[in-house]
């Protein structure tokens, strides 16, 4: 009689909540750390744009896991990394947030980021570039966007091939930054140059300010370079290239990403500006991919133009990513993942290119491209 | 005998020995009861209440205007990053050594402006503390790693197998030195150090007539208050394991000011509340998002309408003037 009672009872709870169950699935949740307040406000804003955007498009295509939509859940860091270790540790607090997209700024980042490892949560840097992030050998911690050495790294992969060069010259303007784009760069070119392909001709300084640079330049042209690589500011950038044309230095010129910019052509001038390059993260116009533009048209639609910086797209992606982890794997364990997003995931469709991660958790090969000023004067990739 | 007894009354417990079991109650229990997330809340305002008492040191005992404090700050956050990372000195050690560089740097730095007074004082302070930012920011000898800071720096140890680690040891170490800071400046608020400088506060004229060392007692002021916030340094650096220039800006400054202002000028209890409102605010009004500055300034504009003396003021009775007449009396008696 009892036993009865009871299997009715189970028999009738089964019935009221099994369906429910299947049709209310739970949303996979994934957490966003960003500045959506303080001096990077601007960015944060655009980064929680980005992934709602990415969510949205994943959840009007079915959701992951068989249905299950995606939640973002925002936390703000106000750009601080004191706020930055608040907030990851109330994102790795809520049990149900899977991963955690996190965030723009690397010294926020990095004391956020040794949170989320202590608590076993995947955590995904968008705009995060300081090397040493992926060096402290973190098993949780990975980043959709390139490092400070990136630039370099690419010249070496992209820029002698293109042009078939065997002598480079590198000029820098000893900034922190050019200095060390040039540095990065040198260090890339290492393996090529011990294989004997290439050769650094020339490698020096100029001192920015200056408006006289024939002397350097006089050095630069005895070394008959094939390429030429600045790493400085486009004011200078902007002189140098129409003096070197001046005396007679005709080997393509190849800016860093601070050397050109519409400044840069206004200064020296169309005829000398057209054909100068110049190695820069691609704007999200600019990106070729087929998801770019299914992303940048769901985001013109709602907010009224694309985004202007490079970095929120790059939390999209890290958004798909994890997103595309969960559904492969169909779990929700942090371990699992991580270890899918090291292992498993490589040349993944992403808005900024195939994603893929190497061993340290930084992003397998590098979002740059070689850009060009065109005969109006405009910048753009060159193909 | 009756002279010390007397002094207790100026303490800010005096007689109400079960409020402060209370209150102590509240801290041992709170981070067992509570999540990491209000536990790391709470040591933040931990943080915030150590760099108020030691600005009110300043501020409030002296009166002097120092809006250059995250300088000090900065000072004790990156000597233990230093010498943490570099030389591998435990974090408990670097305490004293952060506190003793802080104050040192107080003490050359401060010597040749004490004179000033007032605003005058204020502007080369912020001066103060904006150089020491930019110059973290110019790596100086490669040593505070530009504006990427310093990185990698240990839990607190003393070098054994003992390693406050987790959020809850974390929560006991700052209110530890909290409570000891506490004990000490109510000591010191009492002593002579602290009727000179609340004379030199009211009337910096009459106080130095009255053969008070203007001069000695303020650069006093400086070079504790400086110690303190090194101490703060040491403990935030540890906590975050990396310094970086952008957590000591003329913001930071700016909200220890409040704190003791908010508080109550040289009141411990105030700056207690003040930084538990500076902390826990912003915390509280996240859903807020990007109105949350705007609440705070109303706030800060209303309670400064309101209640221009700060949340709790300090009262200074003539407790020593009525003992002195109650030893007369019985002394005519």
């Amino acid at each position: 009689m009892k036993i009865t009672k009871y299997v009715v009872m189970v028999g009738i709870l089964l019935c009221v909540f099994m369906p429910f169950n299947v049709m209310a699935a739970k949303p996979v949740v994934i957490g966003l750390q960003g500045p959506i307040t303080g001096p990077w406000a601007y960015e944060g804003q655009m980064a929680k744009q980005s992934c709602e955007i990415a969510a949205q498009l994943i959840n009007q295509k079915g959701g992951i896991l068989g249905g299950r939509m995606i939640e973002v859940r925002v936390v703000d860091d106000a750009g601080e990394p004191k706020t930055g270790a608040l907030a990851a540790q109330k994102l790795v607090g809520q049990k149900d947030v899977v991963a955690s997209v996190s965030t723009y700024g690397s010294s926020v980042c990095e004391p956020a980021s040794n949170i989320y490892e202590k608590y076993k949560k995947v955590n995904i840097g968008y705009g995060v570039t300081a090397v040493r992030l992926t060096q402290r050998n973190f098993k949780y911690f990975f980043r959709t966007c390139g490092r400070d050495d990136s630039q370099g790294k690419f010249f070496a992969d992209a820029v002698p091939a293109k042009f078939s060069a065997k002598k480079i010259a590198i000029m820098h303007d000893n900034t922190a930054f050019g200095k060390g784009l040039a540095e990065d760069t040198k260090r890339a070119l290492k393996s090529m140059i011990d294989a004997g392909k290439v050769q650094i001709v020339y490698y020096d300084a100029i001192t920015p300010g200056e408006k006289d640079f024939h002397v350097p330049l006089t050095n630069l042209r005895e070394t008959k370079p094939d390429v030429w690589y600045f790493t400085g500011y486009y004011a200078e950038a902007a002189l140098l290239i129409s003096q070197a044309r001046d005396i007679g230095i005709t080997c393509p010129f190849v800016g860093g990403n601070a050397a050109i910019n519409d400044e840069f052509v206004k200064i020296a001038g169309l005829n000398i500006a057209k054909g100068c390059y110049m190695t820069n993260e691609p704007l999200p116009g600019d990106l070729p991919y087929p998801e770019a533009k299914e992303f940048l048209k769901a985001y013109k639609d709602k907010y009224g133009e694309i985004p202007s910086s490079p970095w929120p797209i790059y939390a999209a992606d890290a958004l798909n990513i994890i997103a595309y982890a969960v559904d492969k794997t169909g779990s929700t364990k942090s371990s699992v993942l991580a270890n899918y997003l090291r292992d498993k995931v490589n040349g993944v469709p992403g808005i900024t290119g195939p994603i893929g991660f190497t061993k340290l958790g930084d992003r397998e090969g590098v979002p740059f491209y070689l850009y060009v000023v065109n005969d109006e004067g405009k910048i753009v990739i060159s193909q | 005998m009756k002279y010390s007894k007397t002094l207790n009354y100026n303490g800010f417990f005096g007689s109400r020995h079960s409020a402060l079991i209370i209150v102590l109650g509240i801290f041992f229990i709170y981070p067992f009861i509570a999540s990491n997330y209000y536990i790391d809340v709470a040591f933040f305002f931990g943080i915030y209440a150590l760099l108020g008492l030691s600005l009110n040191i300043v501020l409030g005992e002296v009166g002097l205007f120092d809006l250059g404090h995250a300088g000090f700050y900065a000072i004790g956050a990156y000597t233990t990053a230093i010498l943490n990372t570099k030389f591998g000195i435990p974090i408990l050690i670097l305490i004293p050594v952060s506190a003793v560089a802080a104050a040192l740097f107080a003490y050359i730095v401060c010597s040749p402006i004490i004179h000033l007074r007032g605003d005058y004082l204020c502007i080369v302070t912020i001066g103060m503390g904006e150089i020491v930012r930019i110059a973290l920011i110019n790596n100086p000898f490669d040593l505070t790693g530009g504006p990427n800071g310093v990185f990698g720096i240990d839990f607190p140890s003393l070098g054994g197998p003992f390693v406050i680690d987790s959020s809850i040891e974390y929560y006991f170490l700052i209110w530890g030195v909290v409570g000891l800071s506490i004990v000490g400046l109510i000591r010191l608020q009492n002593s002579r150090i602290g009727r000179a400088w609340n004379c030199i506060r009211e009337d910096e004229v009459a106080a130095g007539t009255s053969g008070i060392n203007v001069r000695f007692y303020k650069l006093l002021a400086f070079v504790i208050g400086a110690a303190l916030a090194g101490v703060a340094g040491n403990i935030y650096a540890s906590k975050l394991m990396c310094v970086s220039p952008e957590s000591f800006t003329f913001w930071e400054s700016c909200l220890m000011f409040c704190i003791v202002l908010i508080g109550g000028m040289g009141s411990i209890p105030g700056v207690i509340i003040g930084a538990g409102f500076i902390s826990l605010f912003p915390e509280i009004f996240r859903p807020f998002a990007m109105y949350r500055m705007l609440v705070f300034g109303t706030v800060m504009i209303l309670m400064m309408m309101f209640r221009p003396g700060g949340a709790w003021p300090r009262k200074r009775g003539g407790v020593e003037f009525t003992s002195l007449l109650t030893r007369m009396r019985e002394k005519d008696a």
